[in-house]
């Protein structure tokens, strides 16, 4: 019998640990509403296409009447051109959770990449960088996203791209601290007299030690960047395409229908409570997440 | 009456499923004005049975048995007397005074705390001041060092802070917790004789732990030495040292040798049967390394220049085994920096194997498989993530060094006598004992095959009993391998376990070079002279 490889043990010990890691998230229940919370809206989103009929967002087919409260063929009311609001809403969730996801790993990553240069580099790569992240953070970001969405054409893209260029800079703060004190440890003094190059430094030991910070980073950042997405479209800088509805656009369409005076709270309610569940929901999994992946909390 | 009775003591340590027992049945006792040394290794109950005295130990500690503190018994007493007792009675000097301190606020208001705590009426202010002065006066520190703040003082300064905050309202016992343990042999001694007058000089009960027998042995009357939680030899300083009766107190007192003692020389304190290889001949021809004027210098803030090493010549022949030896602030760590590439030189070159040290990435990287790097802190030098395998493997992928990876790292951990290699390769380090991480730092460090290794204080953070057993790898290594080692030190006892040459460091430049024997024994620099007159030696009994 030989030996299992050092790979092999490697992958095993990861399985172990990630054992022991969902044992502890686990052991919190809000942890696992949130997660279980998550996994029914992503399911519902992900299945939209084959429970629902995508034709009844089409205004030129709808078969309900003008803001109609909620009955037995449209549970939760309709809108003022007689598409049903649980339609709208299920497909809503679509784009609000694409762009929340998108938009994070968007801002993530350069968030991580940013932090983890400067803070490896350190002397002048580091102050230009950290200046660079001081205008974005100094700026607000609603405006900046509000101007790089009347440039660009509008969609989705650009709603992405808005998001993930104004909410890095707090991520690439973050990544920088912790880099920072990997950095100071021996054993990156140790892996640099060993002869290892800048890219094996960062990719071996800083980036490892820095990626359940960044884990954590992002699950709270998704909840963000959806009331971002749902701020931009209800300002109307989102897609204008209606068989492709947000919450945030729904919201708009609401208000400019004027439902809160025609009295039409199963119009306005729904997608502004889905922004409330979804963003708790992550919220709730981030924090579980946390003190699973950081000691130091865990000690408090 | 005894000033401190503890009877049949047992401290257990409770918590996620499992119990510790950290001390086993411990009986001591202290008069008013007798010293006595707690010796033993990290992890055998001795800061646990010191806390204990003043009930400081965490909630998880369950404790039987009796304290009796002028004989009142410290486990039953009420939280106000337990309060007032504390620091009145019984004070503590804690270990590290560098995190003792509280960073923002003046020492001055730091050793004031406890009195004005322990005052039933606020004491005025310039009585307040006149004590604190007295108090400083006593560590022998002037009155205007009261108004610096912990950073402005040097370690053995805020180890004098800590000493007078103990003093404050003086107590009848003290208990000092490693209290030298950061400092250099010279500031060592003198905290040591200012503990010892003082102790002397107003009747004061000393508890002393620390797990260097010779610091022990400089200071108090009475030793005893604790192993796994029990207590296993208690007497005299000297009889204790001079007739050990148990084989730990015999290991505890070979691990510090007697520098100029012939019997020490290249035999570090070692149970293995791979024995010690003979002394080497002397090295001839070319030296393997050379540093020709180094000056190292670092610009702070606000444009002031530091010279951390200021022209420094020495050499490093193919398998030997030179010890820089210097207080901390020579600038020996900024030298070995410099040698492994790590820190560019100012001025001067480091010509190594006939050629100067490469500038680029690439050419030092080659350089680096020569050059090896073992640190003070084998904990920290080991990424905790990584098993034993991956870390020793690490400097092997960088070099992409051709054969069979396996192979190879199992011949390393071998080599560094981590046996069998294969049980070790899937353990991460926290798995290991602190002798076996620094075994493989080394392992990790010879998979390289390199011709010179540069150690850093590569056991200052060992205990004694381990201490030995690397220091006779490092022997033993450079008698199969024909490995050089340029050792880093503030230990001479170290130089006389096992270098060949010694070269001293004081303030960036190098005072005295030559081999061990003729420094050691006859130096000539009067730097070297404090730094041999400062060891604290098992021989001379403490002067009471």
């Amino acid at each position: 019998m030989t030996a299992p490889s050092p790979r092999a043990l490697a992958w095993r010990r990861r399985g172990a640990a990630f054992a022991a890691g969902w044992k502890q998230y686990a052991s919190q229940r809000a942890g696992l509403v949130g997660l279980g919370l998550l996994v029914l809206i992503v399911l519902l989103a992900v299945l939209a296409p084959y429970i629902s009929d995508q034709q009844g967002l089409d205004v030129t087919k709808a078969t309900g009447g003008r803001m109609e409260p909620p009955s037995g063929e449209f549970p939760l009311g309709t809108d003022r051109v007689g598409r049903s609001v649980l339609l709208l809403t299920l497909w809503g969730a679509r784009v609000s959770l694409l762009v929340g996801f998108v938009a994070t790993l968007l801002s993530i990553a350069i968030g991580t990449i940013i932090g983890i240069l400067a803070a490896h580099y350190g002397r002048w790569v580091s102050a230009g960088l950290m200046r660079v992240t001081d205008f974005f953070l100094v700026l607000p970001s609603l405006v900046l996203a509000i101007a790089l969405s009347t440039v660009l054409e509008r969609g989705v893209g650009t709603i992405i791209l808005a998001i993930g260029l104004t909410s890095w800079p707090s991520a690439a703060r973050l990544v920088r601290a912790q880099t920072l004190t990997i950095e100071a440890r021996p054993y990156i003094e140790r892996s640099k007299a060993l002869g290892g190059g800048h890219l094996h430094v960062i990719g071996k030991h800083v980036l490892p030690a820095v990626l359940p910070l960044v884990f954590v980073n992002t699950t709270l950042a998704v909840g963000s960047a959806i009331v971002a997405e749902s701020t931009l479209s209800f300002l109307g800088l989102g897609d204008p395409d209606p068989m492709r509805p947000s919450w945030g656009s729904m919201l708009r369409s609401a208000w400019l229908d004027s439902a809160v005076i025609a009295g039409a709270w199963w119009y306005l309610l729904p997608p502004g409570i889905a922004i409330g569940i979804v963003v708790l929901a992550f919220t709730m999994c981030g924090r579980a997440l946390e003190a699973v992946l950081n000691p130091r909390l865990r000690e408090g | 009456m005894a000033l401190l009775d503890i009877k049949d003591l047992t401290v257990r340590y409770t918590g996620r499923g499992r119990e510790i027992e950290a001390v086993r049945g411990v009986n001591l006792s202290l008069a008013p004005g007798d010293t006595l040394g707690l010796a033993g290794e990290s992890g055998c109950g001795k800061s646990t049975l010191a806390m204990s005295v003043l009930r400081l130990l965490p909630a998880s500690a369950r404790i039987g048995g009796e304290i009796l503190l002028d004989g009142e018994d410290v486990n039953t007493m009420k939280w106000g007397r337990l309060r007032a007792v504390r620091w009145t009675t019984a004070a503590i000097v804690f270990q590290g005074a560098m995190h003792a301190l509280n960073p923002v606020r003046r020492v001055r208001d730091q050793i004031a705390e406890p009195i004005v705590l322990h005052a039933d009426t606020p004491p005025p202010p310039a009585a307040l001041r006149r004590r604190v002065d007295e108090l400083l006066a006593q560590v022998e520190l002037p009155a205007e060092k009261g108004e610096s703040y912990p950073h402005e003082l040097s370690g053995g300064q805020k180890q004098r802070v800590m000493i007078a905050m103990a003093l404050a309202c003086e107590p009848r016992l003290v208990i000092a917790d490693e209290p030298t343990t950061a400092l250099d042999v010279i500031v060592q001694a003198q905290v040591l004789a200012l503990l010892s007058r003082l102790v002397t000089e107003q009747d004061i009960g000393l508890i002393m732990i620390s797990h260097d027998l010779a610091v022990l042995a400089a200071t108090c009357r009475r030793l005893a030495v604790m192993y796994e939680g029990r207590l296993v030899e208690e007497g005299e300083s000297a009889a204790v040292i001079g007739r050990p009766e148990h084989p730990h107190t015999a290991a505890l007192a070979a691990a510090f040798p007697t520098v100029g003692d012939p019997e020490y020389r290249y035999a570090p304190a070692t149970s293995s049967e791979l024995g010690l290889p003979d002394p080497p001949p002397p090295p001839s021809g070319e030296p393997l390394l050379r540093t020709e004027g180094l000056r190292v210098t670092f610009t702070g803030r606000g444009r002031s220049v530091t010279t951390a090493v200021a022209g420094v010549d020495l050499e490093v022949h193919a398998g030997e085994i030179v010890a820089l030896v210097g207080q901390s602030g020579s600038g020996k760590t900024t030298l070995a920096r410099t040698v492994l590439g790590l820190q560019r030189p100012t001025a001067g070159r480091v010509v190594f194997d006939g050629t100067p040290l490469p500038t680029g990435t690439r050419g030092l990287r080659a350089y680096r498989r020569q050059v090896q790097l073992v640190l003070q802190d084998p904990t920290s030098a080991l990424n905790p993530r990584h098993s034993v395998y991956e870390s020793v493997a690490e400097g092997l992928r960088i070099h992409k060094m051709p054969g069979d990876e396996r192979a190879r790292v199992a011949a390393a951990l071998e080599a560094a006598e981590l046996r069998p290699a294969e049980e070790f390769m899937p353990l991460l380090p926290h798995q290991l004992s602190g002798g076996q991480r620094q075994r493989v730092v080394i392992a990790g460090a010879l998979a390289l095959e390199p011709r010179l290794l540069v150690a850093d204080e590569p056991v200052a953070s060992l205990d004694a009993s381990v201490r030995g057993e690397i220091l006779a790898l490092l022997l033993r290594l450079r008698a199969r391998l024909g490995l050089a080692a340029l050792v880093i030190t503030h230990d001479l006892g170290l130089a006389w376990n096992i270098a060949d040459r010694v070269a001293v460091m004081y303030r960036g430049e190098l005072v005295e070079v030559g081999p061990v024997d003729e420094v050691l024994r006859s130096p000539t620099h009067d730097y070297t002279r404090s730094l041999l007159a400062a060891l604290p030696t098992l021989g001379t009994p403490a002067e009471h």
